[in-house]
């Protein structure tokens, strides 16, 4: 077949079919002992862990720990980088300023920067908070910038008509324009502050998933690691699929 | 002549303009530390930082470690981009295989891909193996979704039009489907070159014994924050540049492609 295959999947028993078969293969491997059991733990195992786990609080506590950290910095983020992103948009000085620092901090791995934000704000949850947010901020600004500059002047021009002043404009107008691509940047912003959270924590200790992660790993409880793992794929999932909820919700009048 | 110089002469003063709010910021920086306003160990100078960097790469230090650094995530950039497009032309090809794929590739696709590390220096143990497979693996998902995406936007005027004109089933693919992905490719592929960089770092900080990321931390870790800073201004220097050049090429094979703009960041008014 060289066309392409656009039909519509009303219930995908295959997907079912392949997580399941992907579940049973695990385990028969880890079984029939094709790996040692501190490398490939059976997937019962590793259940059993997770359960053991979700009862006795570690989890909780490290979940909410972590979770915490990539919210504060996601909120830090969306806050700073809208704003950053509007004055870079409206003001030449400010632009002219921000501008080579943006472009140079956009690409660069913003992980690098761990032993700095250890150095300056120590190894409790500050310097998480603040390295995730440094890390989501670049593409905040970025998007914010460009949905800003691209407000059509037909509507600045109207609301100026209208009587509003400087303060209004951007609220009642440039901002909720920008409301589309900001959200849009704020998916992408997600995934990140959960790397960024998550490696931080495994770097630099101090508790969170990331933390308890690393010390399994070092003492070779490997159905703690898989556990954990399994449930960092779950919380992305649910964040993921949350995040574009909302957008569908209330960001309606945006989709085409 | 002068006519060439006239515009080298422009396109340097608009450089001058555009970098100046960096020295303006190492100014600050300088000004900040020689006031003695910060403790000293806290923000060395970016004098002593400029003196740790030269030294750096005199002493090869920087060099070894980058070039260790750079092929693990080139390896693993190459791998996924090459994997990633295979798998997601076959998911835009095939109904079943895409039915198969879909919740591993979701589900993988929203997993924070640096928790794998641990795993993967469990399996692998510490070294190449365990970057490069993080890198892969992070970098495989931006490439699969987006060149899925490519593949499914493709006009049926574009098809109906090579088919009319002759082209054969077997050449739609390369001639259209795929050459209407590419914009779309080369997106995820700048994606995944800066995942690469920091699966790369990450992997290297957690389980390591060289590479520019070990460096980095070991330097913090022992207190030689000037060497550190150093290290972390080389990281900086080497992912804007790659980022550039990929634009360049970007720009290079997309020449035919309408939006041939898309590539630059800010849309000037």
């Amino acid at each position: 077949m060289s066309q392409l295959d656009l039909r519509a999947t009303p219930f995908a028993w295959r997907s079912v079919v392949s997580v399941l078969c992907f579940v049973a293969f695990w385990e028969i491997a880890a079984r029939s002992h094709v790996a040692p059991a501190i490398l490939l733990p059976p997937f019962s195992i590793v259940a059993e862990q997770l359960w053991y786990s979700t009862f006795d609080g570690t989890l909780a506590a490290d979940l909410s720990l972590s979770l915490g950290r990539a919210i504060c910095g996601l909120v830090l983020a969306t806050v700073g980088g809208v704003i950053l992103g509007l004055l870079m948009a409206r003001n030449r000085v400010i632009e002219w300023l921000a501008d080579p620092l943006v472009a140079l901090g956009f690409p660069s791995p913003k992980i690098a920067f761990l032993p700095i934000f250890i150095l300056w704000f120590g190894i409790e949850s500050l310097s998480k908070i603040l390295l995730v947010a440094f890390a989501c901020i670049f593409p905040v600004i970025i998007g914010t910038f460009s949905a800003a500059r691209a407000v059509s002047q037909l509507f600045i021009w109207s609301a100026l008509s209208l009587g509003s002043g400087r303060l209004s404009l951007f609220l009642h107008v440039v901002l909720p324009a920008c409301y589309p691509r900001i959200f849009t940047t704020f998916r992408i912003a997600v995934p990140v502050a959960l790397i960024t959270t998550f490696t931080a924590e495994m770097v630099a200790g101090g508790g969170g998933m990331g933390g308890t992660l690393i010390y399994s790993q070092r003492f070779f409880e490997s159905p703690t690691v898989f556990a954990y793992i399994v449930v960092m794929l779950v919380i992305g999932l649910m964040l993921d699929s949350a995040v574009r909820r909302f957008q569908h919700r209330f960001l309606r009048w945006a989709e085409e | 002549m002068t006519h060439f110089l006239g515009k080298l002469l422009l396109s340097a003063t608009c450089w001058m303009v555009r970098i100046a709010p960096l020295i303006l910021f190492g100014l600050v920086w300088h000004l900040v530390c020689s006031a003695q306003l910060v403790n000293k160990d806290f923000l060395p100078s970016p004098l002593a930082v400029a003196a740790a960097f030269v030294d750096l790469f005199s002493s090869g230090e920087i060099a070894t470690n980058l070039t260790i650094t750079l092929f693990r995530a080139a390896v693993g950039l190459l791998l996924g981009a090459g994997c990633g497009v295979w798998i997601g032309v076959m998911m835009a090809r095939s109904r079943q295989f895409r039915e198969y794929v879909t919740p591993i590739v979701g589900g993988t696709y929203s997993l924070p891909k640096s928790a794998l590390i641990p795993l993967f220096a469990l399996w692998f143990g510490i070294g190449n193996l365990t970057a490069i497979a993080a890198v892969f693996l992070a970098c495989l998902l931006p490439m699969v979704v987006n060149t899925y995406h490519g593949v499914l936007t493709t006009p049926k005027v574009l098809v109906w039009s090579a088919e009319a004109l002759g082209t054969r089933e077997r050449e739609l693919w390369p001639r259209v489907f795929i050459r209407n992905a590419l914009p779309d490719i080369f997106t995820g592929l700048r994606i995944a070159l800066g995942f690469s960089f920091v699966l790369a770092i990450s992997a290297e900080m957690i389980a390591s014994t060289n590479g520019i990321g070990k460096l980095i931390f070991m330097y913090g870790e022992n207190g030689t924050y000037d060497y550190m800073f150093a290290a972390i201004c080389c990281v900086v220097i080497v992912a804007f540049f790659s980022d550039r050049a990929l634009l360049v090429v970007t720009r290079r094979v997309l020449v035919w492609h309408e939006s041939g703009a898309f590539e630059r960041e800010r849309p000037r008014p």
